[in-house]
Parts: C-alpha cells; sequence; structure tokens
C-alpha cells in the first residue's frame, strides 16, 4: 500500500531530515513510527501526503508514484489518506458535526449524504451526543476524536497520525490510541509517529524507529528502542 | 460547477463575509472610496471634455474674400472650398450681412455706422465662415487656403486656438494619468485588505487541503466574497455620484449659466458601465493574488 525506496529529504542543502528510508506498510496494518523530535517522524508523514517532494528515491502510494502526480490529482490522493495532527486543527467557529462534515463537504458530497456520514463517523469516535457543541466547549481528548472523526468520515484506506496524544494526558493518550486501533481493525492502514514509549509497548505493534533520519530499527511486534 | 457546490461556495461567501464583519466593512470601504475619486475624476474630465467640445466648435476660418477679385475668381474660389476634403461646412456671409450683424453688436452705438451702409460705401467685405471636420487641423488648413487666388486674407484666431488646443491635450492626458494611478491602488489596496481576510482563515485553507479540497474549491468562496465586496464597494460611488452629480447640475446651472454639463443619466450610465464591472474585477484579482500565497500545501 506504500512503498518507500531510498528516501532522501533535504530541506537546506546538505542538511538531511531523511537518509536512504526503504520500508513497506501493507493494506490493513498498524505501525508506529518513533524516535525523538527532529529525528524526520512529520517530514516522512508530509512526504506521503504530498505536502512536500522527496529530493530523492520514491514514494508508492497504492501503486502510484506520488512525486508524479499532477498537481489536480493530489487532492484525490489526500481524500484516501486521513491525517490526525497533534493539535487537534479544529476550526473554532464551527460546531462538532460542521468540522467532521468539511472532509465531506470538500469532495461535493451531497447534503443527505453528510447527514448520514458523519453521525456515523460521530458514533465511531463516541461523540455523536456533542454534535452542536464548539470545539472550545470540548475537553482535549475529545478534540482529538474530533479530529479522528474528520479524518475517517469520508473512510479513507490510510489514516496518519502526527504524535496525535503529544497535548492529551495519559488516560486519554490511551483512549485516543484505542481508537486508532478500533479504526485499524475495521480496515484501515493506520501509521502514528509518536514518542510515547508506554504506549507503544502496550499495543505491541510493528515500530519503525528513525534517528537523525535514518531507519535504525522495524520490528513486527516491537516495543519502543531508544537508541540514545 | 454544480449547483450544489455553487450553493456552497456562495453560502461560504456570505457567512464569511458576515463573520468577518469589520474586515468586510474595510474592504467595502476601500472600494469605494477609491471608486468614488476615480468616478468624480471621471465626471469631472466628461464635463471638460464636453466644455473643450464646445470650445472647439465655435472655432472657425473666416476667410475674407479680396475686393479685387472678378466673378470668375470668385466662382472658381468657392468651387475649391466645397471640395476640400478637410472642410465641413461653409457659410457665405455677404458685407451686407456682415453690417447688420455688427450693428447688432454694437447695439446703442450702431449710429456710429450710419452712412457706412450704401453699397460703394460699405468698407466691410464679403467672407466665408469655414469649419474643418477636425478642430485641430484649423491652422493647417488656414495656411493653406490662404495662398488661393480670390483670399484678400484669413482669421482664424491664431494665437489663441493653438494653446487651447494644447491646453486641453494636457487636461486629458493628466486624467488618464489619475485614472490609471488611481486604478493600480485601488487594486493594491483592496488586495491587501483580502489578503487580511484570508490570512484569518488561512487555518481553514490548509485543513481543506489536508482533507483533498482541490484549489478551485478553495478559491471559489474567496472570488465571490471579493466579487461580491466589490460590487457593493462600487455600488456606493455610484449611488453618491449619481445624487452628488444631479445637485451639483443643478445648482451650477442656476447659477452659471454658460457652462455646458452633461446630463446626469448619461453620466450615470456611463460610470455604472465602468464602476461596476471595476469594482467586481478588482475584488476577485484582489481575492485570487491573496489566496496563492496560502494554498501552497
Amino acid at each position: 500500500m506504500i512503498e518507500i525506496y531510498h528516501l532522501y529529504k533535504e530541506y537546506e542543502r546538505n542538511v538531511a531530515a531523511l537518509k536512504d528510508i526503504n520500508l513497506v506498510i501493507d493494506r490493513g496494518e498498524f505501525a508506529f513510527i518513533v524516535g525523538a523530535s527532529g529525528a524526520g517522524k512529520s517530514t516522512l508523514l508530509k512526504l506521503i501526503i504530498r505536502e512536500c517532494l522527496p529530493s530523492k528515491g520514491t514514494i508508492k502510494i497504492f501503486g502510484r508514484d506520488i512525486a508524479r502526480l499532477k498537481n489536480r490529482e493530489i487532492p484525490l490522493l489526500r481524500r484516501n489518506i486521513g491525517m490526525v495532527f497533534q493539535d487537534f486543527r479544529l476550526l473554532q467557529d464551527r460546531n462538532v458535526f460542521e468540522n467532521v462534515a468539511f472532509t465531506l463537504r470538500v469532495t461535493g458530497a451531497s447534503s443527505r449524504e453528510i447527514r448520514r456520514r458523519v453521525p456515523l463517523a460521530l458514533g465511531l469516535v463516541g461523540l455523536k451526543e456533542k454534535a452542536f457543541k464548539k470545539p472550545s466547549e470540548l475537553s482535549g481528548g475529545e478534540q482529538q476524536r474530533v479530529c479522528v472523526a474528520r479524518a475517517i468520515v469520508n473512510r479513507p484506506a490510510v489514516l496518519l497520525a502526527d504524535e496525535p496524544t503529544g497535548n492529551l494526558d495519559p488516560a486519554t493518550s490511551m483512549e485516543i490510541m484505542n481508537l486508532l486501533h478500533d479504526i485499524n481493525v475495521r480496515g484501515a492502514t493506520v501509521i502514528v509517529a509518536t514518542h510515547a514509549k508506554d504506549l507503544v509497548d502496550h499495543f505491541q505493534k510493528r515500530v519503525i524507529v528513525l534517528e537523525n533520519g535514518s531507519l535504525v530499527s522495524d520490528q513486527e511486534r516491537g516495543v519502543y528502542i531508544n537508541a540514545r | 460547477m454544480r449547483v450544489r457546490s455553487l450553493c456552497y461556495f456562495l453560502g461560504e461567501a456570505l457567512k464569511s463575509i458576515l463573520r468577518n464583519g469589520w474586515m468586510s466593512i474595510a474592504s467595502i470601504g476601500v472600494v469605494a472610496i477609491t471608486l468614488l475619486i476615480l468616478g468624480s475624476f471621471m465626471i469631472i474630465s466628461f464635463n471638460v471634455n464636453l466644455f473643450t467640445q464646445d470650445v472647439k466648435e465655435q472655432v472657425q476660418i473666416v476667410l475674407y474674400i479680396d475686393e479685387a477679385a472678378g466673378e470668375e475668381t470668385r466662382l472658381e474660389l468657392e468651387r475649391r472650398l466645397v471640395s476640400h476634403p478637410k472642410l465641413q461646412e461653409m457659410r457665405f456671409v455677404s458685407k451686407e450681412e456682415a453690417m447688420e450683424r455688427l450693428k447688432r453688436k454694437m447695439g446703442d452705438q450702431a449710429y456710429l455706422l450710419d452712412g457706412y451702409e450704401g453699397e460703394e460705401d460699405n468698407p466691410l467685405r464679403d467672407s466665408y465662415e469655414l469649419r474643418t471636420i477636425v478642430p485641430e487641423d484649423i491652422t493647417a488648413v488656414a495656411k493653406e487656403i490662404e495662398n488661393y487666388p480670390g483670399v484678400g486674407y484669413v482669421d482664424y484666431g491664431s494665437g489663441i486656438v493653438e494653446p487651447l488646443f494644447q491646453f486641453t491635450g494636457l487636461i486629458r492626458l493628466i486624467g488618464l494619468a489619475f485614472m490609471v494611478g488611481l486604478g493600480v491602488t485601488a487594486v493594491f489596496l483592496i488586495a491587501h485588505t483580502i489578503r487580511l481576510t484570508v490570512y484569518i482563515r488561512r487555518k481553514e485553507i490548509m485543513i481543506m487541503k489536508y482533507v483533498g479540497a482541490t484549489d478551485w474549491f478553495i478559491r471559489w468562496p474567496f472570488i465571490f466574497e471579493g466579487s461580491f465586496l466589490g460590487m457593493i464597494g462600487a455600488i456606493i460611488p455610484v449611488l453618491i455620484i449619481y445624487y452628488g452629480y444631479q445637485a451639483a447640475v443643478f445648482w451650477i446651472q442656476s447659477n452659471i449659466h454658460f457652462i455646458p454639463m452633461m446630463p446626469p443619466q448619461d453620466v450615470t450610465t456611463e460610470i455604472i458601465k465602468l464602476l461596476l464591472p471595476l469594482g467586481i474585477g478588482l475584488g476577485m484579482l484582489g481575492s485570487v493574488i491573496s489566496v496563492r500565497r496560502f494554498l501552497k500545501v
């Protein structure tokens, strides 16, 4: 599903954010990408959603080299990849329902479709009752659930989460991670960039370790390795 | 564009205008003020043009016929004047008619002319009053026909006509420069103001990009918003100019009678034809320029 070959990324000349990454993530997998801040986790996710282009190497998603996508094809790629952010990135002036509906609106979905799908997604993250609250009236954990609902409402094949628990307390973090796990069980490929050691160890899933832009370890059913 | 999307874009544009209330009012204000200045200048320039046109139409060549010229020469002269390609109008003024005019002009003192009226005593000459098709040709044409046989001398207000034409040309040039300058300023101001409303919504744009919105999907609401603000910003000066100009024309015509003024109806039509598309265009252009920078995610 996601194939990465000899991937390099330099933001400035000779400052490598990623060095020679080789990685294949299959359909339906759950993978953690771990590493210290600045190890290249976010860069990797940005490359996968084609927010930036690799300096060298190839990323294939659904069998296509995404560097070769035409500008108008990028939105279509992103509709198949849900994205969850550390800082939630919700629209504060819209209620929960509208925040989740946003994803469907940009694809031109009908309002009937929106009225059907948004409650389903909100039900899945356990926020059906808070559909008409504003984000500011919700706790951090609830806001992250809205963010997850927004990412999955159009049923993307891949869900990327960039430090999804970075702003949450441990109990809430576990809830969110369980939620991501549920989504994986329902069939989506889930990739979580994190440095939350407890969570990674708890789930016993595939762990890909980045350090200073290099891939130093990739284990099935792994644990968090602190390379340094 | 699907009807559903169109409704959504229009809805988003309206919501955004209301949500950014003060910013919207500021944008409308900028457009309105710029277009008001532009429109006022247009009115002034219309009327200066009308005035100079009026003056130009009064400019004429007076050709006095040589008294010594015989019947043959006079007929030949008339033939040449009639067939001249740059002349459009000619009128023969006999010396008797010229005397009548002079008397009328002198009014109470016309008695001074008593005794000069007879066929033999009239010191005035027969003449032609000529107009050129293009008023600016007058000097050249006058110099040319001066040399025709049978011509006594030619009077075309030399020394007055040339500076007048230079002056009206200058006024028109200044007017054009003003309009271009104001137009450019307007685009800058509007792009800047709309950029602020776009900046406020940069987060929304970023999220839209992440969830797979096409660039045009993001642009359309802003384009509608910009053109809507531009339209309101154009309607305000049109109204002000319409009522203001009506009042001005009324005042001027009841106080200074001889100044010709464009009728308010005509002016308003011209102003609407220019300001409305300009306002909408400026709004759209401002939006497109402003959004572009935030689309690179």
